[in-house]
């Protein structure tokens, strides 16, 4: 087949992990601000959730046709086995592995989401928890194998989507989730009053 | 004469449930909340002919990011 032979899968595979990276990006921001409870006057808090999964199944269709186009393709030799399991590639083994981490971790998360209400909360959120792996090992992935890493536009990309996330999460670290009524829990633990 | 009618009743986990209010956006008939977010159910069934009832709780229930409500259909007997 000459589409095997021509350069457009690889192509392919390079955009896409870049457009892949910044899905995720805008996956975690929005997962942050559902889990933080943003929303309710402006945006509804049902609105951003609908925003975080709709994001997240074009993350993962992106990652997807990444995933398949790196495979198919033939200037590198990585197989199928490489997109689930770490250091089967000849090709890069170490950068590759970190991507494959990532992939996995994507797929743990996206798979147990959409099988939310048979799990049990705490295992479903232990496994979301995944998602920062996934950031975390995508963004080391990029920098690592990515042919376009080292160009201007490639890095300022990186550096965005990292600095997107850090912000957003220290914001989480410190951001007090207010309730839906507008009123923040009460805990006499923690010693305060309630607003209002 | 005898009929089977189908209707449903929309059930909150409380335990799942974490006030995240996002039911009572979707589905303001049904679902109300209380003075710390968590949701108050009517607990009235609704006939499965009422769409926009049915429809509004099925978004609730897709909608809930903790998992926490259920659509419960009821098979009862109803004699006309």
């Amino acid at each position: 087949m000459s589409g095997l032979t021509s350069p457009y899968f690889w192509y392919t595979s390079r955009t896409t992990g870049v457009v892949s990276l910044v899905f995720l990006t805008l996956v975690c921001v929005a997962g942050i601000l559902v889990s933080t409870r943003v929303g309710g006057r402006r945006i509804g808090r049902f609105e951003l959730n609908e925003i975080h999964r709709s994001l997240s199944m074009s993350a993962m269709i992106f990652v997807g046709i990444h995933v398949i186009t790196t495979v198919i393709d033939t200037y590198v030799p990585i197989g199928w086995i490489s997109s689930v399991v770490p250091f089967t590639s000849p090709y890069k083994s170490l950068p590759v592995a970190i991507g494959t981490v990532a992939f996995d971790a994507m797929l743990a998360v996206w798979l147990t989401s959409l099988v939310k209400e048979r799990l049990n909360f705490s295992s479903w959120r232990a496994v979301h928890w995944g998602s920062y792996v996934a950031f975390v090992t995508s963004a080391l992935h990029a920098y690592t194998v990515g042919t376009d890493a080292h160009t201007h536009w490639c890095l300022y990309t990186l550096y965005g989507c990292l600095g997107t996330l850090l912000v957003a999460g220290i914001w989480r670290i410190f951001a007090r989730p207010e309730r839906a009524a507008g009123r923040t829990a009460y805990s006499p633990l923690q010693g305060r009053t309630p607003r209002r | 004469m005898k009929r089977k009618t189908l209707s449903y009743l929309l059930r909150v986990d409380p335990v799942r449930c974490d006030g995240f209010g996002h039911c009572a956006e979707l589905a303001p008939e049904l679902i109300t909340l209380d003075e710390w977010g968590y949701p108050i159910l009517s607990g009235e069934t609704f006939a499965r002919s009422h769409v926009e009832l049915v429809q509004s709780a099925r978004l609730a229930v897709r909608g809930c990011p903790r998992a926490a409500l259920s659509l419960q259909s009821l098979s009862s007997s109803e004699s006309n």
